[in-house]
């Protein structure tokens, strides 16, 4: 498939994607948030789902192709304390602005252009961090990222199987109606 | 009528959304970021123009989000307010330095990382729990 095919098609899914995540109305600074004040439900019911499918998913597509199955996200410095501190980062300008990198780009799908100033604002922060501080990093820190089955020694389908099953559980106990 | 409202309800809206993350996967090799993808604004395309791909995704993720909101009448064209101003800019250039110090937005995170079990995606997890929590404290409850 050569790229622009590849990007057509990524576009199409773009929309889907797009589409489900309007009418869900998923958004998880607005779910963090709703965790924060103790009204976390909804999104966490939402999570369980999107984890339960797409770890299925994911390992089983290993099974199809050995050119699919489970890969490192982000390959970047690897693993550590930069993705503590990123994450710090992210959470803390994700509730500042009210909208994760999904809910952003829902907004301004949806026509709220107070999120084409964050979209815009992420310019300088990026390139803060890749032309000033990568340099520097990069000199000091470099750790292969790595999938939790290497980490713990424990196989892959063994791991999924059981966050699967939490997940699960973890979903039907959300959706039991109050007596 | 009971058929057609089932099918707009949030967990099946967002079982729509794991399942076309997973068929993306499968048929073209490629799953959803959501961070890495803005690079291509600073003029990094990453390794086989990945962020390049994974920009055009997410252009088509806002162009998905009008086509909902359109469809709904959910769509309001909204200009941002001057008082908004300040969080805006100071929220997008914090997510500009968080999504590039390491890998690690929350969609990313808890929507792809953490199934394809990446221990950085867990870690950016705690952390976006965190920060979230520190601001929260800060701008809504004071400790």
């Amino acid at each position: 498939m050569n790229f622009t095919t590849l990007v057509a098609v990524g576009f199409l899914f773009g929309i889907g994607f797009g589409y489900f995540v309007q009418r869900a109305g998923l958004c998880f600074a607005h779910g963090l948030g709703e965790i924060f004040i103790g009204k976390g439900k909804r999104i966490c019911r939402m999570f369980a789902v999107i984890f339960i499918i797409t770890a299925a998913g994911f390992l089983i597509s290993g099974y199809i192709s050995p050119e699919l199955g489970l890969k490192t996200i982000g390959q970047l410095r690897g693993f550590g304390f930069y993705n503590l501190l990123s994450g710090i980062f992210f959470g803390a300008g994700i509730f500042l602005n009210g909208g994760c990198i999904l809910g952003t780009l829902r907004q301004i799908g949806e026509g709220n252009m107070t999120f084409i100033v964050v979209f815009v604002s992420m310019i300088p922060g990026m390139a803060l961090v890749v032309y000033g501080l990568n340099p520097l990093l990069e000199k000091n820190y470099n750790i292969h990222n790595v999938l939790l089955p290497d980490l713990l020694g424990v196989a892959a389908p063994f791991i999924t199987g059981t966050l699967i099953m939490g997940a699960l559980i973890w979903l039907l106990i959300l959706m039991r109606r109050k007596s | 009528m009971r058929t057609r409202r089932s099918f707009t309800k949030p967990l099946v809206l967002v079982s729509g959304f794991a399942f076309l993350n997973v068929a993306m996967y499968l048929l073209i090799h490629r799953f959803w970021i959501g961070g890495s993808s803005f690079l291509p604004m600073i003029g990094i395309g990453g390794p086989e123009n990945k962020f390049i791909f994974a920009f055009i995704v997410n252009m088509g993720v806002i162009a998905g989000a009008a086509l909902g909101a359109l469809t709904s009448g959910e769509f309001r064209f909204r200009l941002p307010s001057v008082a908004d101003l300040p969080k805006a800019i100071l929220g997008g250039i914090l997510i500009g330095i968080g999504v590039t110090l390491a890998p690690g937005t929350c969609t990313t995170s808890f929507v792809t990382g953490m199934p394809m079990l990446s221990v950085s995606s867990f870690l950016s997890g705690a952390g976006i729990f965190i920060g979230g929590y520190i601001v929260f404290r800060i701008i809504w409850r004071k400790p």
